[in-house]
């Protein structure tokens, strides 16, 4: 009530002001506020007047603010006016002042009394301005269904397509170029449509079909062919910023990113409604993502990878100071929020962190709710198995375990049956004795040297012998071998150690390194779980945290443990004998040059900090094969100081020829089953992120993680007319819940954002430029569209045509289009008005990306692998030093002519070639490639190994033609047509002087080859 | 021909050995020479080669032409290295508590720690310099101290991108990217941005650290490799498969093929444009290998950039190459002193004993960097060549962990320094606090720095921009200031 009053009050205040004013002025003409006030208050003050940067604590936005602050208006007293004192001087706005008649709007408006408009506060974002985009912006707007224009009859038209071009290049005195000859026409379509230029046989036969509706055909061929999804696939993964590895410090590779790659692919291919499309991208893991009875499947999984499929700071989302890994966690979301925002959207709303958006109409607010829908998606891997195939994979791993291990029993006691009567013979009376000779062995008994070879340690830091046994203090003990004499890969490391600080983290007992340390593996104590064995290794890379039980032994006993390392890269903990937990697989095996590696005892590895073991070694063995079991078994019951030893083959002698039969076929199908059981227990992961339920959002002044406001609860943006961005949800809404809404958001068909941008981008590709020549930026920094209403017709035509959401229906409108089929030949009169061509008065050559220009010269040599999918290939060596670092290499061989798309795509191993023909970074979201023209890139077309390699395979290809037609069809294979009389005699020419694999290296580097017209 | 008449010289102690033969064949069979007659022509062709961007155009009078950027990672010790601060040695050993917010990594701060150099000051200026560095300590009448920057990340790589990009994030290109796109090329037949790694490795990011980012590819840093004995550039020589007369007779027939072609479509000005980058290319494979052959240098100038000895004679190699570069009208050489991180440490990351990592670090450095100071003085280029020393944060007045002998990054306050073309010389600017733990006065940010550099250059950091997905981006984001405190 009392506000009523005052507010009351305050209008009486504001009324009879007027009428005084206007007593005195009768002449002066009343100033219109919504229509002239308004859009000065909007484009000149609110920027930093409103309620969210509340600069100098006034907020123009609401009328409320005019009558607290009663000196700024001074009761329509111009001269005694803050407001209007601010502005005269030019005080404010503080870098542009208001122009005279801004300045006459504003003065009359306070002179006239200071009358607020019809809504009590005024929305900032309501109206475009000079500045920024209002909630009024083209894109922002409802599609329209604009009437297809009429044209003349004598106008090229083949659809509805050409009617808008040609209506617009008629008002401009223009008109399209003739067609091109059918040659020019069907390269450009197989490079456009598939990414590989048509074959010789595949031209003669479309120039030699006169059916009008060939060309329909080859198009409707192309689109079915798999190589259509890898061409256009290459396309989406730019704008999704697709790498294979993490980028930042670590860069580590990416080894299962590749399903999204292939998912892609596949989803193209498939002409997947571009709305489930979304749908999965965004939350395919949500049971129910594209309507009540839709199903989560593994494909619709790996969809979500987009969210995750960038770099990401692994050493800043690990580090020890909190604020800073905050940080690095908001950098994260925000690199999320801009993929999503600007690949669906077209829209920057990353831009809106710290403040509103400076350009569109998207608030701090917007940005928040838009994030907290992100908010429980991490970077890692994960599984992408639907419960039933869990199932299914697991009981098929828990059958054939059954069989090895029953394979496993026989084995062991016909091992153990030899190893008895081998005993008989020699007539010792040990229990149990080790089988297998050690390559060294340490027993330490008046100082470490060894006694099998000749691989003493000295001791170091103060370590001593006492009582046989090494002993070390854990701080700065440890003894070091002479360099290896063989080379190691295959290996069994094995100690006797008493160890009574079960503290103590990091220790390790033996370790075999390279000369400074850089690669390890070491029996190592509680380094990583309190209490536990793991072998470690540098950086982790072969070290996996175990499933077994912490050290519990009674004090003083001697414990027995081994590591050992198997050929087919498993790696395996046994403690007293037995496995200590299940093996598993390290992916590959470090190696151990000769002379320049040894062993060390009481340290993890050379500089480790933490490495040094607190513990006496009683006895300690390095073994240059993988022991079994049951050798382990042996060794184990030997004791510290071993028994009197067999060999392998002293033992198969013990054995009758029917039972050596047994136990070595025994040997070999369980390696068969070990492979099959491995194969099966690793879960079919993929980088797909990780999900976890997140705290409430909270929106951060100015972005900054250590100023948190108000909860923000997850939503969408909030100027877009006709679509509700509430979506109903509370701070502590369900993850999964939270992506579901903003996927259906997204998708919804009234949003005219989805449509127009993605309608853009297929246009951009087809003809090297969009209707917006900015495909990722629909907002006010972006282009405005050359052709608005043939964008809002294909964008219905997208949503509601007879395809709905169909891709490859918009594929064939537009290369059916006499727009499409045009040549690309010059009209100066036509350059002279549009240089450019954004009329599109000819087709415009362009050239072709790096992937293609690669994967063009692997067909036109024949050598193109047209294997489709799966992990990608790796034309470089990694090396790993606390990072990974990526040497690129010319591998030669199959596996490596697999279309460019298979290329594993990497952050810093990027190859030099490619780089020159403008691939860009994978963690650049990049809308348009460019096509920049380098020495650079010459020198690579010249001289790079891979483009040698295709020459020569193309020569010897052309070869088998036979001389009489070889520059026929080489000219046919690279720029599917015949050559000229003078071209042809040039051509023979030349192969005469310099051979014919001359001629196609300079045909691969020829400009007619890089290019499509 | 220079290159030629250097055949007979012994190429003992040159680089790329391997090269060099090689090169040498290439340039007699004259591929270098072979701009056909009918190319020079032009027929009605415009044989224009730009790169979309403000090339050339300065906005107003440069004070530098060219610039070597020395980048040293895993972050130098300021207190260690050239900020001298007493109050440590009294408060050697004495808690850091209430200084103010710890930013190390690893958030394990022990006790103070004075730095375990003897400091001396050294020349007209008085500069204080650590014994660390003896040779770079006589230049320092000539340097430009800034003892008050300040950095925005804890964490190397962020912080790395944030002085080589401007930006904390992978993918935004590079300074020397921004530069090339800015000022474009002094000399065509060399590349405009070269990068010369550390012998010792590549920095962690790799080739992230000089991308041309979202800017046409034609900007970004041509990596030198400077490991081992392989090719200087990927694909820079004719593949030993082809002989010098064969590629001769093959690139006339492509670039009369080219040449063709663009004259047919005579409305694209890039099909012309490809005919001269073969043109440029075939020049380059001569004028980098005489570029980077330092056989015709003195052992007298060698041993100045300490090449003659074992420990400083890879950084050595990169800072006289690198004058050689820009002499030749490189426009942008950037050196990386440090590879990787992690142990053993092959950078200035000291976090387990500055001891024993700077001695190592700076003993590859020292030498070298003096040298081509000294050098450029001694060449009159010093007067417009922008010298900049920098690194990723500064280090931890106390120690990582109580007792030990290291230090944690420290984002709070470090230590750069400008030399040469327009900038003061023997100046320092700012300063930390008495400990080094704040910069408490003319803090400069990275961002700072960048717009000082640029400005020196003759561009305003505010008007070089470029468009991409939504924004007109500049290589100081919305924000930098010009320093004119530094400026002579």
């Amino acid at each position: 009530m009392a506000i009523q009053i005052r507010f009351f009050a305050a209008t009486l205040l504001v009324f009879t002001s007027v009428l005084i004013r206007n007593e005195c002025h009768a002449r002066a003409p009343q100033i219109d506020f919504d229509r002239e006030v308004l859009p000065v208050l909007v484009s000149r003050c609110l920027e930093c007047h409103n309620p969210t940067d509340f600069k100098g604590e006034v907020d123009l936005t609401k009328s409320q603010t005019l009558l607290d602050n009663p000196q700024l208006m001074a009761g329509g007293k111009a001269s005694e006016s803050l407001l209007w004192q601010q502005v005269e001087q030019d005080l404010m706005p503080p870098t542009h002042p208001l122009n005279a008649s801004e300045k006459a709007i504003l003065k009359g408006w306070i002179e006239q009394g200071g009358q607020w408009g019809m809504a009590e506060s005024i929305d900032r974002f309501a109206y475009t301005t000079e500045n920024r985009a209002g909630t009024d912006w083209w894109s922002f707007r409802p599609i329209s269904r604009p009437p297809i224009p009429v044209v003349d009859a004598n106008q090229p038209a083949k659809n509805q397509i050409d009617n808008f071009i040609n209506d617009k290049l008629k008002a401009n005195g223009l008109a399209m170029a003739s067609p091109a000859d059918r040659a020019t026409l069907l390269r450009r379509l197989y490079i456009d449509l598939i990414g590989l230029p048509p074959t010789p046989e595949q031209l003669n036969a479309f120039l030699s079909d006169a059916d009008p509706q060939t060309y329909a055909k080859v198009v409707d061929g192309l689109l079915e062919s798999p190589h259509y999804g890898e061409r256009w696939a290459r396309h989406w993964l730019d704008v999704a910023r697709y790498t294979e590895s993490q980028g930042f410090e670590y860069d580590r590779f990416r080894s299962n990113a590749w399903h999204y790659r292939d998912y892609v692919v596949s989803s193209l291919n498939a002409d997947k409604p571009y709305d489930q499309f979304i749908k999965e991208q965004i939350a395919g893991d949500v049971l129910g993502f594209a309507g009540k009875d839709s199903k989560v499947t593994s494909e619709s999984i790996v969809g979500t990878s987009l969210l995750v499929c960038g770099p990401w700071d692994q050493a800043g989302s690990s580090q020890a100071n909190v604020k800073q890994r905050m940080t690095t966690r908001e950098e994260e979301l925000e690199d999320l929020v801009s993929v999503v925002g600007q690949t669906f959207l077209g829209i920057t709303v990353n831009c809106a962190r710290c403040h509103a958006h400076k350009f569109d109409p998207v608030s701090q607010e917007d940005y928040f709710q838009f994030k907290a829908c992100f908010e429980g998606v991490k970077h890692g891997e994960r599984s992408i198995e639907t419960a039933e195939e869990l199932q299914a994979r697991n009981e098929q791993s828990a059958q054939l375990r059954t069989e090895r291990d029953q394979l496993q029993i026989v084995r062991n006691s016909i091992e153990k049956q030899a190893r008895e009567a081998v005993l008989q013979q020699i007539g010792s009376s040990e229990k149990a004795i080790a089988s297998v000779v050690p390559y060294a062995r340490w027993n330490f008994e008046k100082d470490a040297s060894d006694s099998i070879g000749d691989l003493k340690a000295e001791l170091h830091g103060g370590a001593v012998i006492r009582n046989g046994r090494l002993i070390l203090q854990g701080e700065s003990q440890f003894a070091k071998t002479a360099g290896l004499k063989k080379e190691l890969k295959e290996k069994t490391l094995e100690a006797w150690v008493v160890i009574n600080d079960r503290q103590q983290k990091g220790g390790g007992v033996i370790t075999v390194e390279t000369a400074m340390g850089a690669t390890f593996d070491s029996i190592v104590y509680g380094e990583r779980q309190s209490g536990k064995w793991i072998s470690g290794s540098n950086g982790f890379v072969r070290t996996r945290d175990l499933d077994a039980k912490t050290e519990d032994s009674p004090e003083n006993s001697v414990i027995h443990v081994a590591i050992v390392y198997r050929g087919d890269n498993t790696i395996t903990v046994y403690r007293n004998g037995t496995k200590y937990a299940e093996e598993y697989n390290a992916g590959s095996l470090a190696v151990y040059p000769v002379e320049s590696s040894h062993v060390l005892f009481g340290l993890r590895h050379t500089g480790a900090g933490n490495g040094f073991l607190k513990a006496e070694i009683d006895s300690a063995s390095l073994y240059d094969i993988a022991l079994s079991d049951s050798e382990i078994e042996a060794s184990f019951q030997a004791g510290p100081h071993g028994g009197p030893v067999i060999k392998r083959d002293e033992l198969m002698l013990a054995m009758s020829p029917d039972v050596q039969k047994t136990f070595s076929d025994n040997g070999k199908r369980i390696e068969i089953l070990n492979s099959q059981i491995k194969r099966l227990t690793k879960p079919n992961v993929s980088y797909v992120g990780q999900r976890q339920q997140p705290e409430p959002t909270h929106r951060l002044v100015r972005g900054d993680v250590s100023q948190p406001a108000e909860v923000v609860n997850p939503g969408a943006l909030s100027r877009i007319a006709k679509l509700e961005s509430d979506f109903s949800l509370s701070e502590n809404a369900p993850e999964a819940e939270r992506r579901l809404k903003l996927a259906n958001w997204l998708a919804d068909e009234s949003n005219p954002l989805t449509a127009r941008v993605m309608i853009n981008r297929i246009w951009h590709y087809h003809f090297g430029r969009g209707i917006v020549e900015t495909p990722n930026d629909f907002g006010f920094n972006g282009a405005r569209p050359s052709h608005p209403e043939l964008l809002d017709w294909l964008s219905n035509e997208f949503v509601r045509g007879p395809n709905p959401w169909s891709i490859k229906y918009i594929h064939r409108l537009i290369v059916t289009s006499a727009t499409y089929q045009q040549s690309s030949s010059v009209n100066s009169e036509a350059v002279r008005v549009d240089a450019e061509n954004s009329l599109l008065w000819r087709y415009t050559p362009r050239r072709l990306e790096g992937e293609i220009v690669r994967d063009c010269m692997l067909a036109v040599s024949g050598e193109l692998n047209a294997a489709v999918g799966g992990p990608s290939f790796m034309p470089f060596k990694i090396t790993s030093f606390n990072s990974d670092f990526y040497q690129p290499i010319d591998p030669i061989g199959v596996e490596y002519n697999r279309r460019t798309i298979y290329r594993a795509h990497v952050n810093s191993g990027k190859s030099a070639m490619m780089d020159a023909l403008d691939c860009p970074d994978p963690s650049i979201k990049t809308p348009a490639r460019r096509a920049t023209t380098t020495p650079i890139a010459a020198l690579a077309l010249m001289n790079n190994s891979f483009v040698q390699r295709q020459a020569a395979k193309m020569s010897d290809r052309i070869a088998a033609i036979g001389p009489a037609r070889e520059v026929e069809y080489a000219y046919q294979l690279c720029f599917s047509r015949l050559p000229s009389v003078d071209e042809k005699t040039e051509a023979v020419l030349f192969i005469r002087e310099n051979g014919l694999e001359s001629f196609c290296w300079a045909l691969l580097n020829s400009t007619e080859f890089l290019y499509i017209d | 021909m220079e290159t030629l008449r250097n055949s007979s010289t012994t190429t003992v102690g040159s680089f790329w050995y391997q090269d060099r033969r090689r090169f040498l064949a290439d340039a007699s069979a004259g591929l270098s020479g072979i701009a056909l007659a009918w190319m020079l022509q032009r027929d009605q062709v415009a044989l224009g080669y730009s790169e979309d961007g403000p090339n050339g155009q300065t906005q107003f009078a440069p004070k530098a032409k060219r610039i070597i950027h020395i980048f040293c990672g895993g972050g130098v010790s300021h207190i260690d290295t050239f900020d001298y601060k007493r109050e440590l040695e009294l408060m050697d050993g004495k808690s850091l508590e209430n200084k103010g917010e710890n930013r190390g990594f690893f958030g394990q701060p022990g006790k103070i720690m004075k730095s375990p150099f003897p400091f001396r000051q050294y020349g007209e200026s008085g500069a204080w310099v650590s014994d660390l560095f003896p040779n770079l300590a006589n230049c320092v009448d000539d340097i430009a101290f800034i003892k008050s920057m300040v950095a925005k990340s804890n964490n190397h790589t962020p912080a790395t991108f944030h002085m080589n990009s401007g930006f904390t994030l992978n993918g935004f290109p590079s300074m020397g990217s921004w530069i090339s796109y800015g000022l474009g090329s002094i000399n065509e037949d060399l590349p405009t941005f070269v990068v010369l790694p550390d012998p010792a490795g590549l920095p962690a990011g790799g080739s992230i650290n000089w991308t041309a980012g979202f800017l046409p590819a034609t900007h970004q840093g041509v990596a030198f490799r400077t490991q081992g004995t392989g090719e200087l550039i990927e694909d820079l020589r004719t593949p030993e498969s082809t002989s010098l007369e064969n590629r001769k007779a093959s690139l006339a027939f492509l670039q009369k093929m080219n040449h063709a072609y663009a004259v047919q479509n005579s409305g694209d000005s890039t099909l012309a444009a490809r005919v001269k980058s073969y043109e440029l290319a075939a020049r380059m494979q001569t004028t980098i290998p005489e570029a980077t052959d330092l056989a015709d240098e003195s052992e007298g100038t060698k041993a100045m950039y300490g090449m003659n000895e074992s420990r400083s004679s890879g950084m050595g190699r990169n800072c006289l190459m690198a004058r050689r570069l820009i002499e030749r009208g490189v426009r942008f050489v950037q050196l990386f002193s440090g590879g990787a991180f992690g142990q053993p440490r092959n950078n200035w990351d000291a976090h387990e004993s500055v001891v024993e990592n700077h001695t190592k670090m700076a003993a590859t450095l020292d030498k070298p960097v003096a040298g081509l100071l000294q050098d450029l003085k001694q060449k009159g280029m010093l007067q417009d060549t922008l010298v900049v020393w920098c690194t990723e944060f500064g280090r931890s007045p106390a120690t990582q962990g109580i007792d030990k002998p290291g230090r944690d990054h420290h984002p709070d306050a470090f230590t750069c320094f400008l030399a040469g073309a327009g900038v003061k010389p023997g100046f320092t600017y700012g300063a930390t606090d008495e400990v080094g733990f704040y910069a408490v006065e003319n803090p400069v940010t990275i961002y700072d720095f960048h717009a000082t550099i640029l400005h020196l250059l003759g561009i305003d950091h505010k008007r070089l921009t470029f468009y991409h997905n939504g924004i007109n981006r500049r290589l100081t984001d919305v924000h930098g200031e010009v320093v004119g405190g530094l400026l002579s």
